[in-house]
């Protein structure tokens, strides 16, 4: 009995440790969408890019800290891994940058078939860039994720479980409070807000969205690029990694509700504990159970748990 | 005959239209013009009638059946049609195609997968009817979004009236559109109706149009109903007039 | 047989409803007779398989089907491989487990199981419009194509091959045939499916069903108030774009022998479907067929020459996205972008360094407004 309690809690755990890295690529797709109107088919290479650059910058940082010995070593070593992922998500902001201002501005009153063809094919242009730069085999960095986890977490608690994954649930919790408190608190937050509210009202005070939709880019690469880097250690980085976080984001937006940063938050959540359960209760449910909750959704409440985003964050 | 019985829509702290009930039509063909001063609920009424918008309470009643839950494109099928302030049209297609696309749904052509769209004869004819009775004949081959502001207007009007309508309601059929050609559009909308016995409920802001015209007039204040009578209304009722114009305080 | 029409002071000739100029009748005429004579002309040379081009077609008629709802409805599906897909599973599944053998019956189970998985896609996809409409088409069409790789009675990953019955073939006409004559007896079959689909999609787009899907795309708010049930009828032109991909996936099964679930059911095959629609020119008829043979076409030389590929066609998107946004058809038809700046050439050769002289222009002042951009992002505003 306290064994199939454990692994409840083991699975739930892993569900939401995943649901928090959904909820990084799916915030700044949601935000993108909701503001920019623009559908990033790319933003899963980005999240890919964070993965594969964050294992070369896991690699350079530790090989100056050194590994971790004693208290203060490991705090040193955890600190060391949050800037590295800092680093590897930052390396990603002048993509984001690019891509809106070279290539999506051009096109924003033509069709908008255009706009998801040209996000297509920056993903394909971006999946042989790191075929390119990469190679064709599977990269791994077992460094970290071996070094974090032989710090003691759970195990203070009597309980079995990587203390990384605590790690990434705890960032997980920084992120989230970071996103709000930038929307809710900051003046920048709010004119982006302002902005996916009433576009032209915010022009006419003086935004310029020009601005506001760089940034906005930008911030989705960002966090798309830190969740590779949290996401990579316990895995491999690989070419074709990017396709099932764009494709649950997907359904994250669709379950919270287009733009909202909150509706991603509660669905990032609810798909990744479900997924997990899945994986004991009923293994073939995990690819099919976050699609059903998803056509459930649009059958019943078609604008999402959280309708459109914007009046809140 | 179609009714408003106790309509209630608010948005928020904003009450559109408050307990408003009205009835249009006891006779075919009757002119009514609804009046009042900017957010009045002029359009959100109208609204509620097409099925644009559901009340949060009331009812909408044609002749005598509830049609409250029905869906916008089944009212149309009933015999109720609009026409919309920011003109709405199909803008790729030309003035012709327009009006053919309209006729061709009333007369529920458009499940025919392997017709001529061009080929109905019968739909054709009304085409030219409507063509000529907006006096839209000279525009016909143009393609709606280069067609000039007045006759926009005039399309979107003669597309509401193309679906043979028992009931037609406009929403400002003459703003935006010059002094000119005001009275242009006016005429014809009254004209076509009158001899089609159709009942039309017009928002009109000129009041020289409303007093002209008008069998009936509808004042709208504050989302409720102000008054209901004939166009002298319109110089007899002091605080009416003050309202409209925001003349006195 | 035809008969001549004059409209506008244009000699037209209308056969079976098809109306067409003589250009184009002449242009109709020689592209079927290309069409046959394929087979032959790719016997005289090696770089050209009769294979690829057959592959580039059956992709180019579920194209063919996708346009319906891009040129009319202004739909992006993108997840059109999901139906070209569940049209080659059933064709294979039929195969294996129901022991179908004719070809004409396992192509009418393809079109059922297309109908139907269409049927619901579309129920649930048409609750959107737009991006939000593409997003979950991509979605449901990931969910096939996982569901496919998931399950050891599809064959996981290994996909399933199509060689029911005793001669390891399907049966056209009751009879099998060697594989050299197969391959040219499918592939005739494939024409005679594709004239017939695309003479029943030309009826569609000149009746009033087309009317009405035009409405929905310009004027959905307006379509709705003259009397149209907006939902019902996307739903019904969202089928019958998904019968075309269902018809394209069971000839592909019974033309390859083979289905995999990379092949015909993942994503970027739902992007090449829609790429190859603007590639070929979506505003035309035939455009993403055309699409279609030269995308296909060109992805398999791609293939010999270089690993990256995918990045050569991103490569292509981009020119098309931003030079020639009409495609293939759409950019050589009188007044597109090809025959205007033809013309102009022909007239000033000189134009060349001013268009390479603007094309730089715009590309150094975007570089610098990114820069400028990044500048802000990394260090705020001045």
């Amino acid at each position: 009995m306290a064994g199939t309690l454990e692994t409840a809690l083991v699975q739930t755990l892993n569900g939401v440790q995943f649901g928090f890295i959904l909820f990084m690529i799916a915030s700044g797709l949601t935000v993108i969408l909701g503001i920019l109107d623009v559908l990033n088919l790319a933003h899963g290479e980005l999240f890919s890019i964070g993965a594969y650059a964050g294992i070369g910058v896991f690699g350079f940082v530790i090989g100056v800290v050194g590994p971790p010995s004693g208290v203060l070593g490991g705090v040193v070593f955890v600190l060391a891994v949050l800037v590295s992922v800092l680093l590897t998500a930052a390396l990603l902001l002048p993509v984001g940058t690019v891509f809106e201002a070279l290539f999506l501005r051009a096109i924003y009153d033509r069709d908008q078939v255009y706009q998801l063809v040209l996000t297509f094919a920056l993903l394909l242009i971006l999946l042989d860039v790191k075929k390119f730069v990469w190679g064709n085999t599977s990269l791994r960095t077992d460094a970290v994720y071996s070094a974090i986890n032989s710090i003691p977490t759970s195990e203070l608690v009597g309980l079995n479980y990587p203390t990384y994954n605590v790690f990434v649930i705890l960032v997980g919790i920084a992120v989230v409070a970071g996103l709000f408190w930038f929307f809710d608190r900051t003046k920048t937050g709010r004119i982006v807000r302002a902005t996916a509210i009433d576009r032209e009202m915010a022009t006419a005070i003086g935004v310029s969205t020009d601005r506001v939709f760089t940034l906005v880019f930008a911030l989705g690469a960002f966090l798309a690029g830190f969740a590779g880097a949290m996401a990579v250690p316990p895995t491999a980085a690989t070419l074709g990694m990017g396709t099932n976080p764009l494709v649950l984001s997907f359904v994250v937006i669709v379950i919270g509700g287009l733009g909202s940063l909150r509706g991603a938050f509660v669905g990032a959540l609810l798909v990744g504990v479900i997924r997990s359960w899945m994986i004991t209760l009923y293994p073939p449910g995990e690819i099919a159970a976050p699609f059903a909750i998803m056509a459930l959704i649009l059958l019943v409440k078609p604008e999402g748990l959280f309708g459109t985003w914007g009046e809140t964050a | 005959m179609l009714e408003a019985r106790n309509l209630h829509k608010s948005f928020g702290e904003l009450v559109a239209t408050d307990d408003v009930s009205l009835e249009f039509g006891q006779e075919d063909g009757e002119l009514v013009f609804i009046v009042g001063p900017n957010g009045a609920g002029k359009t959100t009424f109208i609204n509620l009638l097409t099925g644009f918008l559901s009340p949060d309470e009331g009812s909408i009643v044609l002749d005598g059946d509830d049609i409250t839950a029905m869906s916008a494109d089944e009212r149309v099928d009933a015999g109720i049609a609009r026409s919309f302030q920011v003109v709405k049209v199909f803008e790729e297609m030309t003035v012709r195609e327009n009006l053919r696309t309209v006729v061709l749904t009333e007369r529920g052509k458009t499940w025919s997968l392997f017709s001529m769209a061009d080929g109905h004869a019968d739909v054709e004819r009304t085409v030219d009817d409507l063509l000529s009775k907006f006096r839209l004949d000279d525009a016909a081959n143009t393609v709606a979004e280069e067609l000039p502001h007045g006759d926009r207007k005039l399309l979107d009007v003669a597309m509401s009236f193309g679906l043979d309508p028992d009931y037609l309601l406009l929403d400002e059929p003459t703003s935006g559109v010059s002094t000119r050609e005001k009275e242009y559009v006016i005429e014809t909308v009254v004209e076509v109706g009158r001899e089609a016995g159709v009942t039309t409920v017009t928002i009109e802001h000129d009041m020289d149009i409303v007093t002209e015209y008008a069998d009936r007039v509808v004042a709208l204040h504050q989302g409720a109903v102000h008054g209901v009578g004939p166009p002298t209304m319109l110089e007899t009722d002091d605080e009416l007039r003050r309202l409209l114009l925001g003349v006195g305080e | 047989m035809p008969e001549r029409v004059e409209t506008d002071g244009e000699t037209r000739y209308r056969f079976l409803g098809v109306e067409a100029t003589r250009r184009e009748a002449v242009a109709l005429a020689l592209g079927v007779v290309a069409l046959f004579a394929i087979p032959d002309v790719t016997r005289l040379s090696d770089s050209l398989q009769l294979s690829v081009i057959h592959q580039g077609l059956l992709f180019g008629f579920a194209a063919v089907g996708l346009n319906l709802l891009l040129r009319h409805t202004k739909l992006t599906s993108f997840g059109h491989a999901a139906f070209f897909g569940t049209g080659a599973y059933a064709t294979a599944v039929l195969a294996k487990y129901a022991g179908l053998q004719s070809v004409g019956l396992l192509l009418l189970g393809a079109i059922a199981a297309a109908t139907v998985m269409a049927a619901l896609v579309g129920a649930l996809s048409l609750r959107h419009t737009g991006l939000y409409f593409a997003l979950l088409t991509l979605a449901f069409g990931q969910l096939l194509y996982a569901i496919a790789l998931g399950q050891s009675a599809l064959g996981g990953s290994d996909g399933m091959p199509i060689r029911p019955g005793p001669a390891n073939q399907p049966l056209l006409l009751g009879t099998t045939f060697e594989p050299a004559v197969y391959q040219i007896l499918t592939y005739y079959l494939t024409v005679v499916v594709i004239l017939v689909g695309l003479f029943v999609m030309y009826r569609i787009t000149q009746s009033p069903f087309r009317n009405a899907l035009d409405a929905i795309g310009q004027e959905r708010t307006r379509a709705r108030f003259i009397g149209l049930p907006v939902r019902r009828y996307v739903w019904a032109a969202f089928v019958i774009s998904g019968v075309y991909g269902g018809v394209a996936g069971g000839l592909y099964a019974v033309v390859r022998q083979y289905v995999r679930p990379e092949g015909t059911l993942f994503f970027l095959r739902s992007g090449d479907i829609l790429f190859m629609a603007i590639l070929g020119g979506f505003r035309t008829l035939v455009g993403p067929l055309i699409g279609g043979v030269v995308l296909i076409f060109l992805q398999d030389v791609g293939q010999d020459v270089t690993q990256y590929y995918e990045f050569l066609t991103g490569v292509v998107l981009l020119v098309l996205v931003y030079g020639f946004p009409r495609g293939i058809v759409g950019s050589l038809r009188s007044g597109g972008v090809v025959s205007t700046r033809l013309r102009q050439l022909r007239r000033e050769p000189s134009a060349v360094a001013d268009w390479a002289r603007s094309a730089g222009r715009t590309a150094e002042r975007k570089a610098v407004e990114s820069l400028s951009s990044l500048r802000i992002i990394l260090f705020g505003v001045d």
